[in-house]
Protein backbone atom coordinates (compact mmCIF):
# COMPACT_ATOMS: atom_id res chain seq x y z
CA UNK A 1 0.00 0.00 0.00
CA UNK A 2 1.27 2.98 -1.01
CA UNK A 3 -1.57 5.53 0.47
CA UNK A 4 -0.98 8.37 2.71
CA UNK A 5 -0.06 7.97 6.03
CA UNK A 6 -2.47 10.58 8.39
CA UNK A 7 -1.34 11.44 12.00
CA UNK A 8 -4.35 13.20 13.81
CA UNK A 9 -4.91 15.02 16.86
CA UNK A 10 -7.46 14.19 19.44
CA UNK A 11 -7.74 16.79 22.36
CA UNK A 12 -10.16 15.19 25.23
CA UNK A 13 -12.43 18.28 26.47
CA UNK A 14 -15.50 19.02 28.17
CA UNK A 15 -18.29 18.09 26.43
CA UNK A 16 -19.64 20.76 24.79
CA UNK A 17 -23.19 20.30 25.63
CA UNK A 18 -22.14 20.85 29.33
CA UNK A 19 -22.73 23.88 31.41
CA UNK A 20 -19.09 25.12 32.52
CA UNK A 21 -18.38 26.15 36.04
CA UNK A 22 -15.21 28.67 37.07
CA UNK A 23 -13.60 26.69 40.26
CA UNK A 24 -13.64 28.56 43.27
CA UNK A 25 -10.12 29.38 43.05
CA UNK A 26 -10.99 31.39 39.76
CA UNK A 27 -7.92 29.95 38.71
CA UNK A 28 -9.61 27.32 36.33
CA UNK A 29 -13.01 25.24 35.63
CA UNK A 30 -14.34 22.28 37.25
CA UNK A 31 -13.75 19.24 35.78
CA UNK A 32 -13.83 16.62 38.09
CA UNK A 33 -17.47 14.57 37.64
CA UNK A 34 -17.79 16.16 34.13
CA UNK A 35 -18.80 14.61 31.04
CA UNK A 36 -15.61 14.61 28.45
CA UNK A 37 -15.76 13.81 25.14
CA UNK A 38 -13.69 14.93 21.88
CA UNK A 39 -13.10 18.44 20.92
CA UNK A 40 -15.63 18.28 17.83
CA UNK A 41 -12.87 19.45 15.43
CA UNK A 42 -11.18 16.82 16.12
CA UNK A 43 -13.60 14.50 15.83
CA UNK A 44 -13.80 15.93 12.10
CA UNK A 45 -9.87 15.71 11.69
CA UNK A 46 -10.88 11.86 12.43
CA UNK A 47 -13.97 12.28 9.94
CA UNK A 48 -11.90 13.47 7.25
CA UNK A 49 -8.86 11.15 7.79
CA UNK A 50 -11.30 8.19 7.47
CA UNK A 51 -12.69 9.31 4.28
CA UNK A 52 -9.58 9.63 2.96
CA UNK A 53 -8.77 6.13 4.12
CA UNK A 54 -12.15 5.10 2.28
CA UNK A 55 -11.02 6.64 -1.07
CA UNK A 56 -8.50 4.65 -1.10
CA UNK A 57 -6.07 7.93 -0.56
CA UNK A 58 -5.04 7.51 3.17
CA UNK A 59 -3.02 3.78 4.04
CA UNK A 60 -2.89 4.31 7.60
CA UNK A 61 -4.62 6.83 10.01
CA UNK A 62 -2.80 7.23 13.60
CA UNK A 63 -4.39 9.22 16.27
CA UNK A 64 -2.46 10.82 18.83
CA UNK A 65 -3.86 12.33 22.07
CA UNK A 66 -1.80 14.49 25.17
CA UNK A 67 -2.93 14.13 28.29
CA UNK A 68 -4.37 11.90 31.41
CA UNK A 69 -5.29 8.42 31.50
CA UNK A 70 -8.65 9.33 30.62
CA UNK A 71 -7.51 10.07 27.00
CA UNK A 72 -7.29 6.68 26.13
CA UNK A 73 -11.24 7.17 25.96
CA UNK A 74 -10.84 9.46 23.38
CA UNK A 75 -8.63 8.38 21.30
CA UNK A 76 -11.03 4.64 21.43
CA UNK A 77 -13.60 6.61 20.13
CA UNK A 78 -10.99 7.88 17.28
CA UNK A 79 -10.40 3.93 16.69
CA UNK A 80 -13.86 2.83 16.77
CA UNK A 81 -14.84 5.78 14.23
CA UNK A 82 -11.86 4.07 11.35
CA UNK A 83 -8.75 5.15 12.68
CA UNK A 84 -5.74 2.16 12.36
CA UNK A 85 -3.37 2.87 15.89
CA UNK A 86 -3.29 5.51 19.06
CA UNK A 87 -0.42 6.67 20.60
CA UNK A 88 -1.24 8.25 23.93
CA UNK A 89 1.00 10.64 25.14
CA UNK A 90 0.66 10.50 28.99
CA UNK A 91 0.79 13.81 31.57
CA UNK A 92 0.37 13.32 34.70
CA UNK A 93 -2.42 15.04 36.32
CA UNK A 94 -0.17 17.46 38.33
CA UNK A 95 1.67 18.64 35.07
CA UNK A 96 -1.64 18.54 32.62
CA UNK A 97 -2.42 21.89 33.94
CA UNK A 98 0.58 23.40 32.24
CA UNK A 99 0.24 21.62 29.00
CA UNK A 100 -0.07 24.34 26.44
CA UNK A 101 -0.18 24.46 22.68
CA UNK A 102 3.22 24.68 22.27
CA UNK A 103 4.02 21.15 24.14
CA UNK A 104 1.25 19.31 22.08
CA UNK A 105 2.86 20.92 18.80
CA UNK A 106 6.30 19.55 19.53
CA UNK A 107 4.95 16.04 21.13
CA UNK A 108 3.36 15.91 17.90
CA UNK A 109 6.34 17.16 15.44
CA UNK A 110 7.82 14.53 17.07
CA UNK A 111 4.95 11.74 16.26
CA UNK A 112 4.95 13.17 12.50
CA UNK A 113 8.72 12.46 12.29
CA UNK A 114 8.60 8.84 13.88
CA UNK A 115 5.35 7.35 12.22
CA UNK A 116 6.65 9.56 8.45
CA UNK A 117 3.42 10.86 8.12
CA UNK A 118 2.31 12.81 5.17
CA UNK A 119 -0.49 14.77 6.55
CA UNK A 120 -1.28 16.11 9.85
CA UNK A 121 -4.77 16.76 10.64
CA UNK A 122 -5.78 18.80 13.39
CA UNK A 123 -8.93 20.54 14.87
CA UNK A 124 -8.77 24.22 14.02
CA UNK A 125 -9.04 25.04 17.36
CA UNK A 126 -10.19 22.70 20.71
CA UNK A 127 -13.60 24.46 22.62
CA UNK A 128 -12.41 24.19 25.81
CA UNK A 129 -9.29 27.14 25.63
CA UNK A 130 -9.71 28.65 22.07
CA UNK A 131 -6.50 28.70 21.57
CA UNK A 132 -6.23 28.26 18.09
CA UNK A 133 -2.53 27.81 18.33
CA UNK A 134 -1.30 23.99 18.06
CA UNK A 135 -1.66 23.27 14.11
CA UNK A 136 0.15 26.31 12.98
CA UNK A 137 2.87 26.22 15.51
CA UNK A 138 3.41 22.75 14.47
CA UNK A 139 3.39 23.40 10.61
CA UNK A 140 6.46 25.76 12.01
CA UNK A 141 8.39 23.21 13.92
CA UNK A 142 8.00 21.19 11.28
CA UNK A 143 8.58 23.47 8.60
CA UNK A 144 5.82 22.38 6.73
CA UNK A 145 2.65 24.07 4.36
CA UNK A 146 -0.52 24.70 6.22
CA UNK A 147 -3.93 24.70 5.35
CA UNK A 148 -6.33 26.31 8.09
CA UNK A 149 -9.74 26.32 8.90
CA UNK A 150 -10.41 23.96 5.88
CA UNK A 151 -13.97 23.30 4.70
CA UNK A 152 -12.73 21.05 1.89
CA UNK A 153 -9.68 18.99 1.23
CA UNK A 154 -8.95 17.59 -1.99
CA UNK A 155 -5.75 15.52 -2.69
CA UNK A 156 -3.54 16.51 -6.02
CA UNK A 157 -0.68 14.48 -7.62
CA UNK A 158 1.57 15.40 -4.06
CA UNK A 159 -0.17 18.52 -3.14
CA UNK A 160 -3.41 19.57 -1.55
CA UNK A 161 -6.18 22.00 -2.72
CA UNK A 162 -7.21 23.04 0.62
CA UNK A 163 -9.95 25.35 0.75
CA UNK A 164 -10.18 28.26 3.64
CA UNK A 165 -13.25 30.15 5.61
CA UNK A 166 -11.93 33.52 5.53
CA UNK A 167 -13.66 36.88 6.30
CA UNK A 168 -16.07 37.13 3.27
CA UNK A 169 -15.69 33.76 1.50
CA UNK A 170 -13.56 31.21 0.55
CA UNK A 171 -9.81 30.95 -0.30
CA UNK A 172 -8.80 27.92 -2.35
CA UNK A 173 -4.94 27.29 -2.00
CA UNK A 174 -2.80 24.46 -2.73
CA UNK A 175 -0.06 23.32 -0.61
CA UNK A 176 2.76 20.83 -1.31
CA UNK A 177 2.93 17.40 0.85
CA UNK A 178 4.10 16.74 3.89
CA UNK A 179 1.19 19.36 5.21
CA UNK A 180 -0.46 20.54 8.25
CA UNK A 181 -4.63 20.68 7.88
CA UNK A 182 -6.74 22.19 10.47
CA UNK A 183 -10.49 21.93 9.79
CA UNK A 184 -12.84 24.08 10.55
CA UNK A 185 -17.14 22.98 11.06
CA UNK A 186 -18.18 22.70 7.62
CA UNK A 187 -15.75 20.21 6.53
CA UNK A 188 -17.87 17.20 7.10
CA UNK A 189 -20.35 15.81 9.84
CA UNK A 190 -18.51 13.00 11.60
CA UNK A 191 -20.20 9.74 11.68
CA UNK A 192 -21.25 8.35 14.98
CA UNK A 193 -19.31 5.26 16.47
CA UNK A 194 -21.48 2.11 16.42
CA UNK A 195 -21.42 -0.28 19.19
CA UNK A 196 -19.66 -2.56 16.63
CA UNK A 197 -17.29 -0.77 15.71
CA UNK A 198 -16.42 0.14 19.22
CA UNK A 199 -15.71 -3.32 19.94
CA UNK A 200 -13.41 -3.72 17.02
CA UNK A 201 -11.66 -0.64 18.53
CA UNK A 202 -10.96 -2.62 21.31
CA UNK A 203 -8.29 -4.88 19.37
CA UNK A 204 -6.76 -1.78 17.39
CA UNK A 205 -2.92 -1.10 19.09
CA UNK A 206 -2.85 1.44 21.57
CA UNK A 207 0.41 2.75 22.95
CA UNK A 208 1.26 4.77 26.01
CA UNK A 209 4.18 7.27 25.83
CA UNK A 210 5.51 10.07 28.29
CA UNK A 211 6.81 13.50 27.20
CA UNK A 212 10.27 12.68 28.40
CA UNK A 213 9.99 9.45 25.37
CA UNK A 214 10.20 12.79 22.84
CA UNK A 215 12.29 14.74 24.92
CA UNK A 216 10.08 17.72 25.65
CA UNK A 217 9.73 19.26 28.80
CA UNK A 218 5.83 20.35 30.20
CA UNK A 219 6.98 23.76 31.24
CA UNK A 220 4.05 26.57 31.35
CA UNK A 221 5.12 29.52 29.96
CA UNK A 222 2.59 31.75 31.41
CA UNK A 223 0.89 31.76 34.47
CA UNK A 224 -3.22 32.05 34.38
CA UNK A 225 -4.09 35.34 36.84
CA UNK A 226 -7.94 34.81 36.63
CA UNK A 227 -10.85 32.97 35.31
CA UNK A 228 -13.93 34.63 35.07
CA UNK A 229 -17.46 33.52 34.32
CA UNK A 230 -19.30 35.35 31.86
CA UNK A 231 -21.61 38.25 33.14
CA UNK A 232 -24.92 37.15 33.61
CA UNK A 233 -27.76 38.55 32.32
CA UNK A 234 -30.32 40.09 34.14
CA UNK A 235 -33.74 39.11 33.59
CA UNK A 236 -35.98 40.81 31.24
CA UNK A 237 -39.46 41.84 31.54
CA UNK A 238 -42.28 41.37 29.15
CA UNK A 239 -44.19 44.20 27.83
CA UNK A 240 -48.03 43.89 27.06
CA UNK A 241 -47.75 46.28 23.84
CA UNK A 242 -45.53 48.14 20.93
CA UNK A 243 -46.92 51.04 22.74
CA UNK A 244 -45.75 50.28 26.13
CA UNK A 245 -42.53 49.34 24.56
CA UNK A 246 -41.80 52.68 22.68
CA UNK A 247 -42.83 54.20 26.24
CA UNK A 248 -39.96 51.91 27.83
CA UNK A 249 -37.53 52.98 25.35
CA UNK A 250 -37.91 56.52 25.83
CA UNK A 251 -37.45 56.25 29.78
CA UNK A 252 -34.35 54.28 29.33
CA UNK A 253 -32.91 56.81 26.99
CA UNK A 254 -33.04 54.36 23.96
CA UNK A 255 -35.23 56.57 22.08
CA UNK A 256 -35.76 60.20 21.66
CA UNK A 257 -38.95 60.98 23.24
CA UNK B 1 -33.22 -29.12 26.19
CA UNK B 2 -32.80 -25.26 26.61
CA UNK B 3 -31.68 -24.84 22.77
CA UNK B 4 -34.65 -26.73 21.08
CA UNK B 5 -36.58 -24.37 23.47
CA UNK B 6 -34.51 -21.32 22.03
CA UNK B 7 -35.31 -22.48 18.19
CA UNK B 8 -38.75 -22.19 18.47
CA UNK B 9 -38.68 -19.24 19.71
CA UNK B 10 -36.55 -18.18 16.86
CA UNK B 11 -38.71 -19.85 14.25
CA UNK B 12 -41.90 -18.12 15.97
CA UNK B 13 -39.13 -14.85 15.14
CA UNK B 14 -39.29 -13.43 18.62
CA UNK B 15 -36.06 -11.74 19.14
CA UNK B 16 -34.30 -8.33 18.32
CA UNK B 17 -36.12 -5.13 18.01
CA UNK B 18 -36.41 -4.37 21.62
CA UNK B 19 -35.47 -1.94 24.58
CA UNK B 20 -32.71 -2.56 26.35
CA UNK B 21 -34.98 -4.10 29.23
CA UNK B 22 -33.35 -5.80 31.71
CA UNK B 23 -29.71 -4.75 31.50
CA UNK B 24 -28.34 -8.33 33.83
CA UNK B 25 -24.64 -8.84 32.76
CA UNK B 26 -23.93 -12.41 32.34
CA UNK B 27 -21.49 -14.02 33.78
CA UNK B 28 -19.73 -17.57 32.77
CA UNK B 29 -21.14 -19.24 35.71
CA UNK B 30 -24.85 -18.79 34.69
CA UNK B 31 -25.89 -21.36 32.41
CA UNK B 32 -26.09 -21.84 28.32
CA UNK B 33 -29.65 -21.57 28.20
CA UNK B 34 -29.44 -18.25 29.81
CA UNK B 35 -27.15 -16.66 27.93
CA UNK B 36 -28.82 -18.27 24.86
CA UNK B 37 -31.79 -16.18 25.59
CA UNK B 38 -30.04 -12.75 25.98
CA UNK B 39 -28.99 -13.26 22.91
CA UNK B 40 -31.83 -14.08 20.80
CA UNK B 41 -32.93 -11.23 22.67
CA UNK B 42 -30.42 -8.77 21.83
CA UNK B 43 -29.09 -9.70 18.03
CA UNK B 44 -31.47 -10.76 14.73
CA UNK B 45 -30.73 -13.48 12.45
CA UNK B 46 -29.16 -11.72 9.40
CA UNK B 47 -28.34 -13.32 6.01
CA UNK B 48 -26.84 -9.81 4.91
CA UNK B 49 -22.85 -10.67 3.95
CA UNK B 50 -21.15 -12.72 2.31
CA UNK B 51 -22.18 -15.65 2.90
CA UNK B 52 -26.16 -15.78 3.19
CA UNK B 53 -26.55 -19.05 2.94
CA UNK B 54 -25.22 -18.95 6.77
CA UNK B 55 -27.81 -17.18 8.67
CA UNK B 56 -26.50 -15.54 11.55
CA UNK B 57 -27.53 -14.12 14.93
CA UNK B 58 -25.44 -10.85 15.01
CA UNK B 59 -25.65 -7.03 16.78
CA UNK B 60 -27.09 -4.91 12.85
CA UNK B 61 -28.14 -1.81 12.41
CA UNK B 62 -32.10 -3.05 13.49
CA UNK B 63 -30.83 -3.75 16.91
CA UNK B 64 -30.96 -1.34 19.78
CA UNK B 65 -27.44 -2.26 21.00
CA UNK B 66 -26.05 -1.04 17.15
CA UNK B 67 -26.37 2.41 18.72
CA UNK B 68 -25.61 1.51 22.23
CA UNK B 69 -22.91 2.67 24.49
CA UNK B 70 -20.60 0.25 25.75
CA UNK B 71 -21.43 0.06 29.09
CA UNK B 72 -25.11 -0.40 28.13
CA UNK B 73 -24.68 -3.78 26.56
CA UNK B 74 -25.46 -6.91 28.75
CA UNK B 75 -22.78 -8.65 27.24
CA UNK B 76 -19.18 -7.48 27.77
CA UNK B 77 -16.98 -7.57 24.71
CA UNK B 78 -19.78 -9.53 22.09
CA UNK B 79 -16.94 -10.20 19.28
CA UNK B 80 -19.18 -12.94 18.28
CA UNK B 81 -21.70 -10.50 17.66
CA UNK B 82 -19.93 -9.14 14.39
CA UNK B 83 -19.27 -10.68 11.31
CA UNK B 84 -15.54 -9.73 10.61
CA UNK B 85 -14.31 -8.70 7.19
CA UNK B 86 -11.66 -11.64 7.72
CA UNK B 87 -14.57 -14.28 9.10
CA UNK B 88 -16.51 -13.43 6.02
CA UNK B 89 -14.22 -14.17 3.36
CA UNK B 90 -12.78 -17.34 5.14
CA UNK B 91 -16.36 -18.59 5.78
CA UNK B 92 -16.84 -18.01 1.83
CA UNK B 93 -13.65 -19.50 0.60
CA UNK B 94 -14.70 -22.49 2.71
CA UNK B 95 -18.06 -23.10 1.26
CA UNK B 96 -16.28 -22.44 -2.52
CA UNK B 97 -13.77 -24.73 -1.81
CA UNK B 98 -15.44 -28.00 -0.17
CA UNK B 99 -12.72 -30.15 -1.42
CA UNK B 100 -10.07 -28.63 0.91
CA UNK B 101 -11.91 -29.43 3.82
CA UNK B 102 -14.13 -32.68 3.18
CA UNK B 103 -13.28 -35.59 5.17
CA UNK B 104 -10.83 -33.39 7.57
CA UNK B 105 -11.01 -32.49 11.20
CA UNK B 106 -10.85 -28.69 11.56
CA UNK B 107 -10.43 -25.92 14.20
CA UNK B 108 -11.78 -22.58 13.66
CA UNK B 109 -9.87 -20.65 16.66
CA UNK B 110 -11.42 -17.59 17.92
CA UNK B 111 -14.48 -18.61 16.00
CA UNK B 112 -16.76 -15.86 17.06
CA UNK B 113 -20.12 -16.27 15.48
CA UNK B 114 -18.96 -19.76 14.67
CA UNK B 115 -19.41 -18.99 11.16
CA UNK B 116 -16.50 -20.88 9.46
CA UNK B 117 -16.70 -23.77 11.47
CA UNK B 118 -20.76 -24.32 10.36
CA UNK B 119 -19.09 -23.76 6.52
CA UNK B 120 -16.43 -26.37 7.33
CA UNK B 121 -19.43 -28.85 8.50
CA UNK B 122 -21.70 -28.03 5.85
CA UNK B 123 -18.88 -28.65 2.83
CA UNK B 124 -18.48 -31.92 4.84
CA UNK B 125 -15.66 -32.16 7.24
CA UNK B 126 -15.32 -35.03 9.03
CA UNK B 127 -14.92 -33.32 12.98
CA UNK B 128 -15.14 -29.35 13.59
CA UNK B 129 -14.15 -27.98 17.19
CA UNK B 130 -15.20 -24.18 16.88
CA UNK B 131 -13.07 -22.81 20.16
CA UNK B 132 -13.50 -19.10 21.32
CA UNK B 133 -12.44 -18.08 25.22
CA UNK B 134 -15.79 -15.91 25.52
CA UNK B 135 -18.60 -18.05 26.73
CA UNK B 136 -21.30 -15.62 25.15
CA UNK B 137 -19.72 -17.13 21.97
CA UNK B 138 -19.77 -20.58 22.93
CA UNK B 139 -24.09 -19.59 22.81
CA UNK B 140 -23.98 -17.72 20.29
CA UNK B 141 -21.99 -20.73 18.01
CA UNK B 142 -24.25 -23.12 19.17
CA UNK B 143 -27.44 -21.13 18.60
CA UNK B 144 -26.15 -20.83 14.95
CA UNK B 145 -25.15 -24.05 14.49
CA UNK B 146 -28.42 -25.54 15.67
CA UNK B 147 -30.21 -22.52 13.15
CA UNK B 148 -28.42 -24.21 10.30
CA UNK B 149 -28.57 -27.54 10.87
CA UNK B 150 -24.62 -28.65 11.53
CA UNK B 151 -23.05 -30.23 14.17
CA UNK B 152 -19.79 -28.27 15.55
CA UNK B 153 -18.33 -28.89 19.05
CA UNK B 154 -17.72 -26.45 21.34
CA UNK B 155 -14.30 -25.51 23.04
CA UNK B 156 -14.15 -22.71 25.79
CA UNK B 157 -10.64 -24.01 26.55
CA UNK B 158 -7.47 -21.82 25.77
CA UNK B 159 -6.41 -23.59 22.75
CA UNK B 160 -3.52 -21.17 21.10
CA UNK B 161 -0.12 -22.77 21.83
CA UNK B 162 -1.18 -26.30 21.99
CA UNK B 163 0.36 -28.28 19.43
CA UNK B 164 -1.99 -31.29 18.32
CA UNK B 165 -1.89 -33.53 15.55
CA UNK B 166 -5.72 -34.33 15.97
CA UNK B 167 -5.88 -31.00 13.80
CA UNK B 168 -5.66 -31.76 10.23
CA UNK B 169 -7.11 -28.17 9.33
CA UNK B 170 -6.72 -24.85 11.52
CA UNK B 171 -9.03 -21.90 10.35
CA UNK B 172 -9.06 -18.50 11.64
CA UNK B 173 -10.80 -15.62 11.04
CA UNK B 174 -9.56 -11.69 11.57
CA UNK B 175 -7.06 -12.58 14.63
CA UNK B 176 -4.37 -10.24 13.07
CA UNK B 177 -4.80 -6.82 14.78
CA UNK B 178 -1.93 -6.16 17.29
CA UNK B 179 1.56 -7.08 17.08
CA UNK B 180 1.80 -8.80 20.32
CA UNK B 181 -1.24 -11.24 19.73
CA UNK B 182 -0.31 -11.92 16.27
CA UNK B 183 3.01 -13.09 17.25
CA UNK B 184 1.93 -15.94 19.21
CA UNK B 185 -0.27 -16.41 16.95
CA UNK B 186 2.27 -17.13 14.31
CA UNK B 187 4.72 -18.91 16.23
CA UNK B 188 2.12 -21.20 17.25
CA UNK B 189 0.55 -21.84 13.37
CA UNK B 190 4.25 -22.27 12.49
CA UNK B 191 5.15 -25.31 15.19
CA UNK B 192 1.71 -26.85 13.99
CA UNK B 193 2.51 -26.45 10.21
CA UNK B 194 6.05 -28.25 10.76
CA UNK B 195 5.01 -30.56 13.54
CA UNK B 196 1.65 -32.12 11.75
CA UNK B 197 1.79 -30.36 8.70
CA UNK B 198 -1.49 -28.98 9.40
CA UNK B 199 -3.40 -26.76 6.69
CA UNK B 200 -3.38 -22.84 7.84
CA UNK B 201 -6.05 -20.64 6.52
CA UNK B 202 -6.20 -17.37 7.55
CA UNK B 203 -9.08 -14.47 6.51
CA UNK B 204 -7.85 -11.16 6.37
CA UNK B 205 -8.96 -7.92 5.20
CA UNK B 206 -5.95 -6.38 5.14
CA UNK B 207 -4.82 -5.75 8.58
CA UNK B 208 -1.18 -4.03 9.15
CA UNK B 209 0.14 -6.06 11.77
CA UNK B 210 -0.12 -9.01 8.66
CA UNK B 211 0.77 -7.68 6.17
CA UNK B 212 3.50 -5.91 7.97
CA UNK B 213 5.07 -9.25 9.51
CA UNK B 214 8.13 -11.05 7.31
CA UNK B 215 5.46 -14.35 7.71
CA UNK B 216 3.85 -12.52 4.68
CA UNK B 217 6.51 -14.58 2.38
CA UNK B 218 5.29 -17.38 3.72
CA UNK B 219 1.69 -17.05 2.88
CA UNK B 220 0.08 -18.08 -0.61
CA UNK B 221 -2.71 -16.16 -1.32
CA UNK B 222 -5.53 -18.76 -2.28
CA UNK B 223 -8.76 -16.28 -2.02
CA UNK B 224 -9.71 -12.91 -2.56
CA UNK B 225 -13.39 -11.47 -2.26
CA UNK B 226 -14.52 -8.01 -2.79
CA UNK B 227 -16.46 -7.49 0.67
CA UNK B 228 -20.51 -7.06 0.19
CA UNK B 229 -21.26 -3.18 0.48
CA UNK B 230 -22.55 -3.47 4.23
CA UNK B 231 -19.47 -4.98 5.33
CA UNK B 232 -17.35 -2.16 3.39
CA UNK B 233 -19.64 0.51 5.12
CA UNK B 234 -19.29 -1.07 8.67
CA UNK B 235 -15.05 -1.53 8.63
CA UNK B 236 -14.63 2.10 7.00
CA UNK B 237 -11.60 1.38 4.67
CA UNK B 238 -11.82 -2.05 4.05
CA UNK B 239 -13.07 -2.62 0.94
CA UNK B 240 -11.46 -6.83 0.14
CA UNK B 241 -10.51 -9.78 1.87
CA UNK B 242 -8.25 -12.34 1.93
CA UNK B 243 -7.71 -16.05 2.26
CA UNK B 244 -4.12 -16.81 2.96
CA UNK B 245 -2.44 -20.41 3.29
CA UNK B 246 0.46 -20.65 5.38
CA UNK B 247 3.19 -22.35 3.57
CA UNK B 248 5.98 -23.12 5.80
CA UNK B 249 9.18 -25.49 4.39
CA UNK B 250 8.87 -28.32 6.92
CA UNK B 251 12.06 -28.87 8.85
Amino acid sequence: MSGLRILVGCKRVIDYAVKVRVRPDKLGVVTEGVKHSMNPFDEIAVEEAVRLKEKKLASEIIVASCGPQQNQETLRTALAMGADKAIHVLVEDKDYSNLQPIHVSKLLAKIAAEEKVDIVLLGKQAIDDDCNQTGQMLAAILDWPQGTFASKVVKKDGSLDVTREVDGGLETINIKLPAVITTDLRLNEPRYATLPNIMKAKKKPLTTKKPSDYGVEIKSSHQVLSVEDPPTREAGQKVESVDLLVAKLKEAGFMKS
Amino acid sequence: MGLLKTLSILASGHGGYRTLGSNRSVSSGQNNEARAKLILRHTVMSRDHLTPEIGLRLITPECVLWRAREEESPFKDPFWAIYWPGGQVLTRFILDNPDLFRGDALLDVGSGCGAAAIAAARVGASSVIANDIDPNAISAIMLNAAMNNVNVVVESGNLIGQVNNKWKTIVLGDMFYDAAFRDVMIDWLTMQCREFKSNVFIGDPGRLPLIEHPIKSHLRKVGQYVLPKRCREENNGMTEGFVWQLNVKYT
